[in-house]
């Protein structure tokens, strides 16, 4: 079987608009960085009780998106399942965006944004989380970009050994990102499910990322897709978002049955905003209704349906993630069990609030700018898309 | 002057680069810890506070225009047992207590485990310590910390030179910060380079003596005789931290 | 087909994308290179004076030469840096020692650094007094 990939010309009005809106959002960012650079970042939604905000929810978003791209591309690569080898370079190149995109998060997010090129690799702490994953995640960027030069020059045994490599990274990169919550202090995070239930989280939302840009760029491009590779790929994400669903219960059923864990579960699940984006955003739209649509013989079959649960698992995980960052933060620790704090000129009382600010919103948006703008100029210079995606071409 | 500025130069050119410390360490051997004697607190007061703003060029709360930025190297809070009427919070009025709190100096401590760059460390003396030439501003120690210890510099406050103790540095935006135990004051040294230690400034302005800290392995310290005569309780021991900072009474 | 046409084009275009990635890797320390030339093009060659202490005094307290000084002070600065921080080694006199008899930053530390487009960190935190007073008595005559 022969599949062609090619460029896209790249002169479509639309092509053009994507391209100056992604790089506009890019720019923005910059400048907000530059802005957040100049006077500290004082001026986001942080505060000594909240110190990570918005910028890690998304690097940590990123990451996770990142590796379900790689999967995709894994069914070719690792499993040798050749009717989804024209979407494996696509797939690996999304992964390497996105794996930047998480870095780029973590940059800007940094007070001395100066001594970030410098410290980190003279003075290595091997005890830190924060120490280790910058390996990790810069070797997944070296060895996807390795594994798109073997995609790129058709060498089906340099594929198959990198692609093995990038796929046991991946899981690396996830249960690192997931340690740096799960192995705190913090009572809302500590939890050695944490890097697993990261895991899984980012596979679902990686899927979910790749059957909405499949199919987007082959309607967008009116190029022909076989709709059994994506109902395939649909019940993939099924399955995905049960174990997703399964990881959560878990925790959160171990936090409600441990009584000293009991006040801190009540305050995640009925405590606020959180809350609200946990039922609502992650329970039902991130995992209740796309699981309901694909689960569903009629509308697991339809790439509309399909489409529209991916968006809600994307969407979803976004929230979960935000759900893992923040509340674990605005749970105030318990320093006098037993005794409660009556007065505390310095600190906020009791649970501490968090709110998004535009400076966030704008640092992120541009992350994603640049993204776009890299993955739309990939498309038009680099052989990405195939001529077609079909089970059995005639 | 001209021989004492040749020693100087001996001393300079023979001092102990960046590695492991020498044998003549002014630290070795050393444990520092604080005891706080909760019961000698008295609630409306804080010149400790004052002190310390003052002596380490914190930076007050008011000056800050969203207080939750401000940094507290030392604060005091107010606790009471958990109740449930409103009679039984009349009678607990008078069982109130004003908790000093500062950075614990575990000897565990996992802001320095977390650092990606070893900007905070514990010194051979038990201190723990922020480098802020090295600190990149990441905040996971402040996440690691699960006493709520340490404190971001989010913004640069302008502070008059007046106001300014000019022999202790300010902190520039972007770096986490959290109490030193006056180390400074601790090892400070006279004209001849001999030690001679002060006292850490809220211990210097407490007028009740409810501070104290010193040397836990030196028996002849005011903390050694504290530990030794009172049960001492320390903030969530079960985490395993093992914090240096002991509460008498609480 | 358009994509044949669009063929020859586009080789200088993967080109392109493969520079505007190394481009964002090396933006960091292209930016030392381009400020470093930049310096080099447009700077005077070096200082050639510093400002005498106030102080009667002439030696310095680490008993050193002035072009040595120029050439490591930072050097030592760093090392006493370590020693305080790290080991609580205060006997050596550090930057809050050097205002007690160079007392304008302006003079005596701006002049150099502002001449080689270095901005240290240093007082950033560190106090040291600004005043730009010029004092002709304090410089050797050139």
């Amino acid at each position: 079987m022969e599949i062609k990939f090619e460029r896209v010309e790249g002169t479509s009005f639309q092509y053009r608009v994507a391209l100056l809106v992604f790089g506009g959002f890019a720019l923005v960012g910059l400048l907000s960085t530059l802005w957040v650079m100049k006077y500290g970042i004082g001026r986001t939604g942080m505060t000594n009780r909240v110190p990570w905000g918005l910028q890690i929810v998304m690097a940590v978003y990123y990451i996770g998106l990142s590796a379900g791209s790689l999967v995709i591309s894994g069914l070719y690569g690792v499993f040798g399942k050749l009717e989804y080898k024209p979407f494996a370079r696509i797939a690996v190149y999304l992964a390497t965006l996105f794996l930047i995109a998480g870095l780029l998060s973590i940059l800007t997010d940094q007070g001395r944004l100066d001594r970030v090129f410098v410290q980190p690799f003279v003075h290595f702490n091997l005890q830190s989380m924060f120490s280790i994953n910058p390996i990790l995640y810069n070797g997944h960027i070296l060895i996807c970009l390795i594994y798109l030069w073997a995609l790129f020059t058709e060498r089906k045994r340099t594929t198959t050994v990198v692609a093995t490599l990038a796929f046991g990274w991946a899981f690396c990169v996830h249960s690192g990102t997931g340690a740096i919550f799960g192995f705190g202090a913090r009572v809302l995070y500590e939890s050695p499910l944490l890097p697993a239930s990261f895991v899984a989280a980012a596979m679902a939302s990686g899927t979910a990322l790749m059957i909405v840009m499949i199919v987007g760029l082959f309607r967008a491009t009116n190029r022909p897709l076989d709709d059994e590779l994506i109902c395939w790929l649909g019940r993939f994400l099924a399955i995905c978002v049960l174990v997703v669903f399964y990881f959560l219960f878990v925790e959160n059923a171990y936090r409600f049955y441990v009584v000293e864990l009991r006040e801190a579960a009540h305050y995640f699940l009925f405590g606020g905003f959180h809350s609200l984006l946990f039922w609502i955003g992650l329970i039902f739209f991130g995992l209740v209704v796309p699981m309901c649509i694909l689960f569903n013989p009629r509308t697991g079959k339809s790439i509309p349906w399909i489409v529209l649960a991916s968006s809600l698992v994307i969407f979803g995980v976004l929230c979960e993630r935000y759900v893992i960052v923040v509340p674990g933060l605005t749970n105030p620790p318990d320093l006098f069990p037993g005794m409660e704090i009556v007065h505390d000129p310095a600190l906020v009382e009791g649970y501490a609030t968090y709110s998004i600010s535009t400076q966030e919103v704008l640092q992120a948006l541009g992350v994603l700018g640049v993204v776009g703008f890299l993955f739309l100029l990939g498309l038009k210079y680099l052989e990405l898309l195939p001529t077609e995606a079909r089970i059995h071409p005639d | 002057m001209a021989g004492g500025s040749g020693a100087l130069a001996l001393r300079l050119l023979t001092t102990s680069s960046a590695g492991a410390p020498g044998k003549d360490s002014p630290l070795a051997g050393k444990r520092m810890g604080m005891v706080i004697d909760v019961g000698k607190c008295q609630p409306d007061c804080d010149k400790c506070i004052k002190a310390c703003q003052q002596e380490n060029n914190v930076v007050q709360a008011a000056a800050h225009k969203n207080h939750e930025l401000a940094v507290h190297w030392i604060r005091k809070v107010t606790i009471r047992k958990k109740i449930e009427t409103d009679e039984k919070a009349k009678k607990a009025e008078a069982a109130q207590k004003s908790v000093i709190l500062v950075c614990n100096h575990c000897d565990n401590p996992p802001c320095a485990q977390v650092c990606p760059v070893r900007a905070t460390f514990k010194r051979e003396d038990g201190i723990v310590l922020v480098d802020h030439h090295r600190c990149i501003g990441c905040r996971y120690c402040m996440i690691a910390c699960p006493y709520n210890a340490r404190y971001f510099n989010f913004e640069d406050v302008e502070v008059h030179e007046e106001d300014l103790n000019k022999d202790r540095p300010k902190r520039s935006h972007g770096v986490a910060e959290s109490c030193t135990l006056c180390a400074h004051r601790l090892d400070a040294v006279d004209q001849d380079g001999n030690p001679s230690p002060r006292v850490p400034a809220c211990v210097e302005a407490c007028e009740n003596g409810a501070l104290a800290v010193g040397d836990m392995n030196d028996k002849t310290s005011t903390v050694y005789e504290l530990l030794r005569d009172y049960a001492v309780k320390r903030l969530k021991e079960d985490l395993g931290t093992e914090p240096k900072v002991h509460y008498i009474g609480l | 087909m358009p994509e044949n046409a669009a063929h020859g084009r586009s080789g200088n275009g993967r080109g392109l994308l493969v520079s505007i990635l190394v481009l964002i890797v090396l933006a960091p320390l292209g930016y030392y290179v381009v400020r470093g030339t930049a310096v080099a093009l447009g700077g005077k060659p070096s200082v050639e004076f510093l400002e005498r202490p106030a102080t009667q005094d002439d030696r310095c307290i680490w008993n050193m030469e002035a072009g040595e000084m120029r050439l490591h002070h930072w050097e030592h600065l760093a090392r006493i840096r370590e020693d305080v921080v790290r080991f609580g080694k205060r006997d050596v006199p550090g930057l809050n020692e050097c205002r007690n008899c160079h007392q304008s930053r302006a003079n005596f530390c701006d002049r150099c650094h502002n001449q080689v487009s270095l901005t240290p960190d240093c007082f950033g935190c560190h106090y040291y007094p600004d005043n730009e007073h010029w004092d002709p008595q304090r410089f050797p005559e050139r």
